[in-house]
Order: structure tokens, then sequence, then C-alpha cells
């Protein structure tokens, strides 16, 4: 660890297009055992928020278009070899988040990338659509022929909860706000305090005064700090709230909601895998299967909720089914091992309550096969019943736990509410299953292989439209004079 | 002094009945080749006898202790106990359960007949029927229950262990001897039940106190049941997910739902009874009170509101411990305790159902290792075993050296800073003693996954109602 860290990072405050780095207050990191400093965000809670909404209207004297190539012009000085911020930045992250340095680094790598024109506009384009942020949108003539209807989508003033688990979290933050016309107060996590800060200093190095820097304001505060949290969660200073985050953080955050304040919840979720019976079919597709669930279960090192935790096998349980069952086993431990540096590494923070959990499975090797888990290499537990293990909750740092079950049904009876992606195999039981599954819960189907590495096109997320959810949809209705005045005379 | 060596050495059982105070004189090499034979003296009688251990060593590649430390890799993790699948439970898959426990006891346990077993409270009582065993249970958060396989036999040497290190603690003879004196045994809890507190208080009741007729109970006819406490467990970790009510019943333990609410409507009366009768039958007289504090301080606040104080004898005896974790105590709770009691004698233990004897506290505010438990020090990210010199901060484990029929290694839950390896604690007693900043790991990251002593009856209580108000 360089003495950077262990003296101590600063985190600045950015406000407005202001950067405030008079650090006062200390705060300590998830992880690591590092702290970092920040200035006391109650001596400007004033300035941080937005209490006259007219103060919006600087985002509308310039179009989408302008927007675009301010994104893209930003998104050119993000490339990390040349961005000081973002060095800094990463060599905090290194200590405080669960990805290794190799995928950290494919990460930062690729936040230029998504602040190119083409994928901000892909972004407006398909999760609200260009014309509603660009103007007001007539709507197609209804029955009711006396009446016009326009609706236009407007930013709004919102406080962003973002999760450190992915640096990405912070990136597509500041976009979104931008592409909204929003004004934004982004509290970063504690596991990565530094990211999205680099990107807004850079947006500030780079135009202190354009409408979108001073619409976006960068601050770490200890979440459930009443003297903060009761100034900023009032609908007079902002409309939306928007948390990513544990369960805990959010039931603190409904004790601040009231009429006027709407909180769109990017909740904790889990995610699984359903493969059929097919994937026994020859040698070839078994490997192919293997290979793919360890995509699922390695890629981001299982810091996503988007991985693969508790994996169904319709391989049957009885002594063949099992056999069947440990040889994919087996194989995906393998495949895990082999998986490429910049998608997936050994754990470096491998949680010992879990170690604990994988050596007490040496007392029950009736009940569960174990493949791996001496040290932090990551591990594939195979139930030998079709119950998953009882610790299937802290089930990360690259686990996963193969459950062989006769009958897909019971793999579709465990998807509930807090089920995020299920990775399937084959392709023609995604189809058979996909509305059995979304009515259980269930919001993201894919491909075995894509739970962590497609998204490439922008879509809903956790079953909602956040991007829809995060705007405020305005009606403009007219009608005729006459029409109107007839309603008053009508006997 | 060398004999008590050379039999401790011998035989870590010795120390039972031998003068407690002396295990806090010895030299570090007198204390190590003691901690060393009796490692190595378990190892051989446990290693081909107990196949959990068999297996862990190895995987290890361990055949032989020659240090200390070298008996660090086959400290059992804290799960072991609990590592069934909680399947067993939930499909009265009892024999299943007890080929599970076959592994960790040298105790034979075929015998048990599982037949008709639906819940977990029949299956311990069916263990004890017709084995040596008394299960003994913990309690956790997940609801998922530790079970340890202590013998009959090894309930009373503990009982006895703890009667010599009250009498002895201070110096031979310097405290009451309650196996001679039998003095009366008041305990603010449950009669019935197996966690370790409640075996523990039975056992009292007959060595110390000559019999029930001469022990008070706060609930002398319930149960402090294992179904419910795991229920309980169950409850809170559904409610940390934000799932309250999708926690199922199993049919056996709603049948019992009239028996538990009949109980519970009783306990007012308990409340007074009880305080009648450590008035009137057993006011002025020396006792041995065992209780942890929050527990204490809610009986004294009661017992001061209704005008009593200073109702034992002056030569009474309290044991406590348990922390005062989860609840908010005023700093001067003591001193209504012992206004309430009317005696100040009391010794503080740091503890653990796993353990067969205790670590009390000393006026210097440690606590103090005996012989018998060989304590490490790991490094709580890679579990390797720390210096065994200077003040060491991280996961205290420890090797009970008492147990001979079930493996007595194991790795806790719990952060300390330890010394005593190479200095002498001011209170003059030698040997290691940890600090009293003791925290559970998972505290330091925001959570807990163990329902404390203190928190226990607590938990029981939220359980017993969410129970009988379901319909």
């Amino acid at each position: 660890m360089p003495d950077s860290l262990n003296s101590g990072f600063t985190v600045p405050l950015l406000l407005r297009g202001q950067v405030i780095d008079e650090a006062t207050v200390e705060f300590g990191g998830r992880r690591g055992g590092i702290s970092f400093r920040t200035p006391d965000l109650s001596k400007h809670l004033n300035e941080l928020t937005l209490s006259a909404p007219s103060r919006m209207a600087d985002l509308y004297s310039i179009s989408l278009d302008e927007i675009f190539d301010f994104l893209a012009a930003l998104g050119k000085r993000l490339h990390p070899a040349d961005n000081p911020y973002l060095q800094q930045s990463f060599e905090l992250s290194r200590a405080t988040s669960g990805l290794s340095d190799s995928i950290l680094r494919h990460h930062y790598n690729g936040i230029p990338s998504f602040f190119e024109r083409d994928v901000v506009r892909d972004i407006a384009e398909r999760l609200i659509g260009i014309d509603y942020l660009e103007g007001w949108v007539e709507q197609p003539e209804t029955i009711k022929r006396n009446t016009r209807l326009s609706i236009r989508a407007m930013g709004a003033r919102a406080v962003h909860i973002i999760a450190g688990n992915v640096p990405v979290v912070g990136v597509t933050t500041v976009i979104r706000n931008a592409i909204t016309r929003s004004d934004a107060i982004i509290k970063t996590p504690s596991n990565d305090p530094l990211t999205t800060a680099a990107v807004v200093r850079t947006m500030i190095d780079m135009a202190p005064d354009h409408p979108i820097t001073r619409h976006v304001s960068v601050a770490y505060w200890k979440g459930g700090d009443e003297q903060i949290e009761q100034h900023l969660y009032d609908p007079r200073r902002v409309e939306k709230i928007i948390a990513w985050g544990g369960f805990a953080g959010i039931k603190h955050l409904t004790q601040y909601l009231q009429p006027g304040l709407d909180l769109i919840t990017l909740d904790p979720k889990h995610s699984s895998t359903i493969i059929g019976r097919e994937a026994f079919t020859d040698e070839g597709t078994l490997d192919s299967v293997a290979k793919r669930l360890a995509l699922d279960v390695g890629v981001l090192n299982q810091e996503g909720c988007v991985n693969a935790r508790v994996v169904y096998v319709q391989s049957g349980t009885d002594t063949d089914g099992l056999e069947r069952a440990n040889e994919l086993g087996k194989r995906m431990f393998a495949a895990l091992q082999s998986l490429p540096d910049h998608l997936s590494t050994p754990h470096k923070a491998f949680d010992p309550e879990l170690k604990a959990e994988l050596d007490a499975l040496a007392f029950v090797e009736d009940e569960f096969r174990l493949y791996g888990g001496r040290r932090n290499e990551g591990a594939v537990i195979v139930s030998q019943s079709d119950s998953a293990v009882d610790f299937a909750r802290m089930l990360a740092c690259r686990v996963a736990n193969i459950v062989p079950i006769d009958d897909v049904d019971t793999a579709v009876r465990s998807v509930n509410s807090y089920t995020q992606t299920i990775g399937i195999f084959p392709e023609s039981l995604k189809t058979e299953l996909r509305d059995r599954l979304a009515f259980q819960g269930a919001q993201r189907l894919v491909s075995l292989g894509g739970a962590a590495t497609l998204m490439r096109t922008p879509q809903p997320q956790d079953g909602i439209e956040p991007l829809r959810r995060s705007v405020k949809w305005i009606t403009d209705e007219s009608a005729d004079g006459a029409y109107l005045t007839a309603m008053a005379e009508q006997r | 002094m060398s004999d008590f060596v050379e039999n401790l050495k011998r035989d870590p059982l010795s120390f039972v009945e031998a003068h407690y105070n002396e295990g806090f004189t010895l030299r570090g090499e007198e204390r190590d080749a003691i901690q060393l034979a009796g490692l190595r003296k378990r190892f051989a009688e446990l290693r081909s006898a107990l196949p959990a251990l068999a297996k862990l060593a190895d995987d290890q590649g361990i055949d032989a202790i020659n240090t200390i430390d070298d008996a660090a890799p086959l400290l059992f993790p804290h799960t072991v106990y609990k590592s069934y699948p909680l399947s067993f439970i939930e499909k009265c898959q009892f024999d299943k359960l007890t080929k599970w426990l076959s592994r960790l006891t040298t105790v034979d346990v075929s015998g048990v007949d599982t037949t008709g077993i639906q819940t977990i409270d029949e299956w311990i009582a069916r263990v004890e029927e017709s084995t040596d065993i008394n299960l003994i249970h913990t309690f956790g958060t997940t609801g998922k229950l530790s079970f340890l396989p202590r013998t009959k036999t090894q309930t009373r040497l503990s009982a006895r262990l703890n009667a010599h290190t009250i009498r002895d603690f201070n110096g031979y003879n310097s405290g009451p001897d309650v196996l001679a004196r039998h003095p009366p045994l008041i305990s603010p809890s449950y009669r019935h039940g197996a966690s370790a507190i409640i075996r523990g208080m039975n056992r009292m009741a007959i060595d110390y106190a000559g019999g029930y007729d001469n022990a008070l109970f706060l609930y002398p006819d319930a149960y402090f049941s294992a179904d419910v406490i795991s229920l309980a467990g169950r409850l809170r970790a559904a409610e940390a997910r934000g799932e309250a009510g999708k926690v199922s019943l199993a049919p056996a333990l709603l049948a019992r739902r009239d028996e538990f609410a009949a109980r519970e409507s009783n306990r007012a009366q308990d409340m007074d009874r009880f305080f009648e009768q450590a008035a009137n039958r057993f006011g002025g007289k020396d006792v041995y009170l065992f209780a942890v504090w929050p527990i204490l301080f809610e009986w004294a606040e009661e017992g001061l509101k209704r005008g009593m104080k200073g109702i034992f004898g002056p030569n009474s005896v309290l044991s406590s411990g348990g922390g005062s974790k989860g609840k908010v105590l005023p700093p001067d709770f003591k001193e209504t305790i012992f206004e309430f009691l009317g005696f100040r004698r009391h010794y503080e233990m740091f503890g653990m159902s796993e353990l067969m004897t205790n670590a009390p506290r000393c006026e210097h505010n440690r606590f103090h290792f005996s012989p018998v438990l060989v304590p490490y020090v790991l490094d709580p990210v890679t579990g390797q075993p720390l210096p065994r010199h200077g003040h060491q901060t991280g996961r205290l484990a420890l090797m009970d050296l008492l147990p001979d029929s079930y493996w007595g290694g194991l790795v806790s839950g719990d952060e300390v800073t330890m010394g005593g390896f190479d200095d002498t604690c001011p209170c003059g007693r030698t040997g290691p003693y940890i600090e009293a900043n003791v925290r559970r790991f998972s505290e330091a990251q925001g959570g807990d996954d163990k329902i404390n002593c203190a928190g226990a009856p607590e938990a029981h209580d939220k359980a017993m109602e969410f129970l009988v108000g379901r319909i």
C-alpha cells in the first residue's frame, strides 16, 4: 500500500462547478483499513440543494445535441492513462473495492466509451425518446377529437445514492443526469468514494460554468446523518431520490418519504441460473455450459447483483443425476480458474465468514461436494439433494452452489421478487419459462453466460424504467375555446 | 507445585480437583509444557475416533503436534457445530441429524431411535434418554442452532470447576465452597431447556444447592425451547431481508401453540411468585446466584420498584457475564443490582457455550485463561496464528483441553486483544489474558450473527409472541 493511502485520502466536495477540498471530517473506508477526509458538508447544505426551481432554466438554454457534444468531449478527457483524478481514484479503489486490479483497470479503461456520442444518444432515444427530451411531443389524435395533448420529459432535482460495487454506476449516473437535464446530488459510497468525483472534477476543469457542470454535485456523508438528510429529503428542495443500496439503507430512507418526494429504488438483488437437461447431451455441450456458467458466476468477481449464486441444474437427483451434477461442478470450477484476468481473478478479500461455512462443509460430505474453496480461488458446492446450502445468501467471492433437480418447477418456485437475473440454458427453456419466471418476480432473463457480460443494449433495470421515472412527465392539453365555452352553456 | 504441573501434563482433567488459583502461578515454560502435552494427548485420543477431526488433519497434512502453533490449523471453524443442513430439521430427518452428530463425538449415538421425532426439543430429549450426551444448543440469528455433544459427566465436571473458580480465584479458599455449603440457588430464568446456562443451572441446583427444593427459578415450569429460539432466529433473518411474514411454521410446532400460550399467560404470576419466594424463603440467606447483567438489572429495578432491597445474605455469590450488548444500561447499573441483592461479591466470566470452563475477570478488568484453555489469536485475514508474545489483536481461538469425547478446538467470532504471554497482569496472575474490549467480528462490519446470552430470552419471547399470535 502506497504511503499516500496511509496518510488518508481527501474526498473533495464538488459543488455545482466549485471544488471544495478543505477537508475536516474523517471517515473509514469499507475495506482495506483506510480512511478518508471530506469537507464538512453541513456547512454547505444551502448551496448543495436548489431551493429555487427556476434555477433549472439554464439547462433549457442548450440543446440535446450540445449536451451530447459536451459529454463526448468529457469522455475524451477520461482516459485513465492521462487523467490524474482517475489515477488517484484508481489507487483508492484498489484498496476499497472488492474487484482485483486487473478487473478494475478493465473497467476504468472502459469509462471513455460510455461517453461516446452514439452511445449516449442511443440511451436517450431508447430509454426516454429524444423528441420528448428536446421538446413537447404532440400525441396522435384520439377519439376525443376536440382536444390535443402534448407531452414533454422534464428534468427533476434528485439525490442519487449510488452503489460502489462497480465503478460504472457513478459514471452512468452523471450521463443520465445530463441527458435528462436534471439536477443531481450524488452521494458516493464508502467503498468507492472517488470515481464519480474524478469524472465530475474533470468536467469542472473542462467547463466550470457550463449548465451541465452547474447541475451536478458530488458529496460524501455518512448514511443516516440526520442533520444532512433532513435538509435534503424535503420536497421543497428535492423531488426524487434514486437509491441503489442495501435493505437497511433503503428502509432508513423511507422515514423521510412524504407527498412530493418520489423514491426510486434499485434494491439489492440475487441472481441465479437454470440449466436444463440438454446440458448433458454430449461432452462438447457440457464443456460449453460449464464455461458459460463460470462467466455468470465469475465475471466482476461476483461483486455484482447480476452474478449467479445458486445454480439449478436439471441433472436428476438419483445417483446418476448427482454424478452428472458433480461433473458439471468439476468442469465449471476448472473453467472459473481459467477465466481471463480482466474478467475474473481469485478474490482479493475472501469473506472469512464464508470461508468458515465452506470449511464446515467437510463435516457433511454426504450432503455437499466441494470443488475448490481452499484459499481464495473460489469454489463450487454441489448439493447432493435438491436443497441449496443454508448460507446461500452469503455466496460471494466466486462461490456458487449447484443444486440438482428433477423438474425445472423446483427452480421456478425458488424465484421471488428479490431475484434479478436468471441465466438459462438452453434458449428453448428460456422461451418456455419466461412468462412464469416473470410472474414469480424475476426481472432479467439472459442466455447462460450473459448475466454479467451482456447488458449492451440500453434496457429497463430491476423491473422498472429508472430513466423514465427519474424525469417528470408533463402534459399540455389544448382544446378549442368554443368547445369549452359550450360546456358551460349546456342545458 | 511440580505435582500440579505433572498431573496437568498427564491429564488436563486433573485441574477440576486442583487448587484453581495455582493455574495462574505457572511459569511460561510450565504452562507451555502442560498445553503441548494436553494438545498431543487429545489429538492422539480423538483423531482416529472423530471422523471430522481425522478429515481436517488429513486435509492439513498434520500427523504430529510439536508446538502449540502446530495445532492451530486443527481448530474447528465456529460453523462446525451447526454444519448440518437446515433441511434435516425442516424435513424431520432426525436420523440424518443424529448421523451428523456421530462424526463429532466418540459417544455411540447409533442407538438413538429417531422414529416419530418432529421437533428439535424432542430430538434433544431422545438423545439424552438413550446416550450419555446431554446436548447443548446455542442461538444464532439465522435460526440455525449449534449442537454441542457434551456428556453428562462433562456437565457435572464443568459445574465443579466453576465452584472451584469461586473458591480459589482470589487465592485458595478465599471464597465460599458452594459444593460444601449448599447455598440456595437463585436463577432469574428458565428451569428447563438445553442452553449451556440452563444445563449448568440444573447441575448446580443439585450439586451446589443440594436439590431443587433449595433452588428458585423465575420460570420453574417453562421450557426454553430450541424450536422457538430457532424460529426467533429465522424471524430475525427474515426481518432483516424484508421478508417477514414468509417464515413457515412446522406443524409440530404449531400443535404446541396452546401449551406455549398457557405458559406465556403465567408470566406475571411467575414474576410475583419469584419475588415473593426470594424474599420469604431465601431472604437474608447466603445464596448462589447466576445471571447475566441485563437480566439482573431488569430484575433489580423491578424489585426496587416493589420496595425490596438488600434481600440476600452478605456472603452470597453472584456469577455473571454475557456483556450488556443490545441493552443500554446506566453507568451505575451494578450499584443498582448490588443495592437490591444486598451483597457485592461477584465473579464476572468470559465464556462460550462451547467451553467447559470460563475465564474470570480480575480487578484490572482482564479475563484470565486457566492452563486447560489454550488461547490463540489468529490473523483475521489469513487465519494464521499470531506470535505468542507481546499484545496481539485478532480473532480469538481456543482449545479446551477438558473434553475427552469431542474436539475442544474452536475458532470464535470474537475480536480480542490478548496479552500475558510474556508479561504479568498487575493483578499478579501469570498467563494469557484478554482485555475487556471483546467484540464480535461481524459487529465491526455492521451486523451481528449471534444472539448473545443477554439477548436470547428476549428473542425467545418475541418468537413466542409470533407463534402464539399466529392463527
